[in-house]
């Protein structure tokens, strides 16, 4: 086992010590300049022998004690960030030309996709009407259904993967998330601001946990209401549905949590997925129910932390050995992040959901 | 897990040690993600059931206001076709939600909404007449 790395300035102290989630100023972001990676291998040691850092992929990694350098930049989409961007990037532009279609391209009467149509939360609001009354609410057709069926299955076969491989919500935060980073790595006062700001921002650390329930109470207002009044009553501070029917008809409260969100992603990485997204509340209730996890091997780790730092829904891997938490969107990033061959790894078995 | 030692969560809950487990590449994880989520509306579609909008059918046909099912009034059909389909006359139907008398028989239902007017409102104020009339 191999002793704690060096930390950077922003986070002194040691892993043992952190509090279960990452604090609210450890949630705002970090920029992966040189103060903000550490290096593994200047410290520590594994079963008595230095770790090597190898810059080499991980299937050619062997041996005890050899660690993997942690990839920046664009060599940082190599592997499965390269294909995960990829299919972010392809749902993306599939949206970006139906809201285009429906913009300008597409005169009344003359619509093919309802951008509406392609949102799986329509097909949960509607559910219960459907189900009970066999009809859709307003704005609800079947495709909804179809994709909240969709979204559901894989939460179960793969956790919560819709939210970190395809919502393209998800994909702007992350987009936003990399421009705050590149920013603070060129622009020093940038960096030195978020730096203040993240001391300033400490004491809000013990809102992060009560915050994260918001979202399961706005999962229930969405379907309550909707079934009860039969209108999508999340739907004009849906910031999806804003940015799907951006130019046509966008509700101002949904255009203002979509800016909102989007600035906030400058600060933080994916405010909207950690409080407040109720297809995310779904998710993760059926996500507890997977038998795929990710687990993290006590004997392998070396204590580097960097899975913790580089989750973007601020889970603490690093004091887990299995990986359940329901905010977990199987981004993969700790996976990649994590310097040492089968430390970090994902697992399907059982008992399902891991739980005793 | 297999190494026999105590388990536990991020929320620090003791977990049950796997009976069997499997190593997933994060390769295969990624081919998984879109497989699934594209097998399940390439099924969608290909018995029919992904429609995407109200105005065709999922085989293409265009879909004209007729009566039926107050369920069946939907966002998109204007106003005057569908007081045309359900035989109330427009000036009635404007008037109930006190709707500009003037309103263009081509306008859509949904660009009409307001605190006062909506589908389901109108799908209501159907029922209720239909029911009301001998």
């Amino acid at each position: 086992m191999g002793t704690a790395p060096p930390e950077n300035g922003s986070r002194a102290a040691p892993p043992t010590q952190e509090p279960r989630h990452d604090t609210a100023a450890a949630h705002l972001r970090r920029p992966p300049g040189p103060r903000a990676i550490p290096a593994p291998a200047l410290g520590p040691t594994v079963n008595g022998q230095p770790l090597v850092i190898l810059d080499a992929p991980r299937s050619r990694q062997a041996g005890t004690g050899t660690v993997r350098r942690p990839r920046r930049g664009l060599a940082a989409l190599r592997g499965v960030q390269g294909f995960r961007r990829g299919v972010q990037l392809a749902v993306a532009l599939y949206v970006l030309w139906v809201v285009i279609d429906r913009a300008v391209v597409a005169t009344a009467g003359a619509m093919g996709t309802s951008p509406e149509a392609i949102c799986p939360f329509g097909g949960i609001e509607t559910v219960v009407t459907f189900l009970t009354a066999g009809a859709f609410v307003p704005h609800a057709h079947s495709s909804n259904l179809v994709l909240a069926g969709a979204v559901l299955l894989l939460a179960f076969t793969a956790r919560g993967a819709f939210c970190g491989w395809i919502c393209p919500l998800g994909f702007l935060q992350d987009i936003g998330a990399g421009l705050s980073s590149l920013v603070q790595r060129h622009v020093p006062a940038a960096f030195r601001g978020m730096r203040a700001l993240r001391r300033r921002a400490a004491p809000l650390a013990i809102l992060d946990r009560p915050l994260r329930f918001l979202k399961y109470a706005v999962l229930a207002w969405a379907i309550w209401g909707t079934a009860t009044f039969g209108l999508m009553v999340f739907r004009d501070v849906d910031p999806w549905i804003a940015l799907l029917d951006i130019g046509r008809e966008s509700t101002g409260f949904g255009l203002l949590v979509l800016a909102l969100l989007l600035v906030g992603s400058l600060f933080m990485d994916r405010p909207w997925c950690r409080y407040a997204c109720p297809l995310g509340a779904a998710n993760g209730i059926v996500a507890r129910f997977s038998p795929v996890r990710l687990e993290r091997s006590a004997s392998a780790c070396v204590d580097c932390n960097l899975c913790t730092k580089s989750c973007p829904m601020g889970i603490d891997v690093a004091k887990a050995t299995v990986i359940t938490s329901a905010d977990c969107i199987g981004c993969l990033e700790c996976v990649e992040a994590c310097p040492r061959a089968g430390a970090l790894e994902l697992h399907v078995g059982l008992p399902v959901g891991g739980r005793a | 897990m297999s190494t026999g030692t105590p388990t536990m969560d991020t929320t620090g809950t003791p977990t049950a040690p796997a009976a069997s487990r499997q190593r997933i590449p994060t390769a295969a994880y990624g081919l998984i993600v879109v497989a699934v989520f594209a097998g399940v509306i390439g099924l969608g579609m290909a018995s029919g059931n992904f429609q995407t909008t109200g105005r065709t059918t999922a085989g293409g046909e265009r879909v004209a206001p007729e009566g039926g099912a107050s369920s069946e009034v939907k966002g998109w059909m204007a106003v005057g076709d569908v007081a045309t389909a359900r035989g109330v006359p427009l000036p009635e139907l404007l008037a109930a939600f006190a709707l500009p008398a003037d309103t263009p028989p081509a306008t859509a239902l949904k660009d009409l909404e307001s605190d006062l007017f909506s589908v389901t409102a109108l799908r209501d104020w159907l029922d209720a007449r239909n029911a009301a009339t001998p």
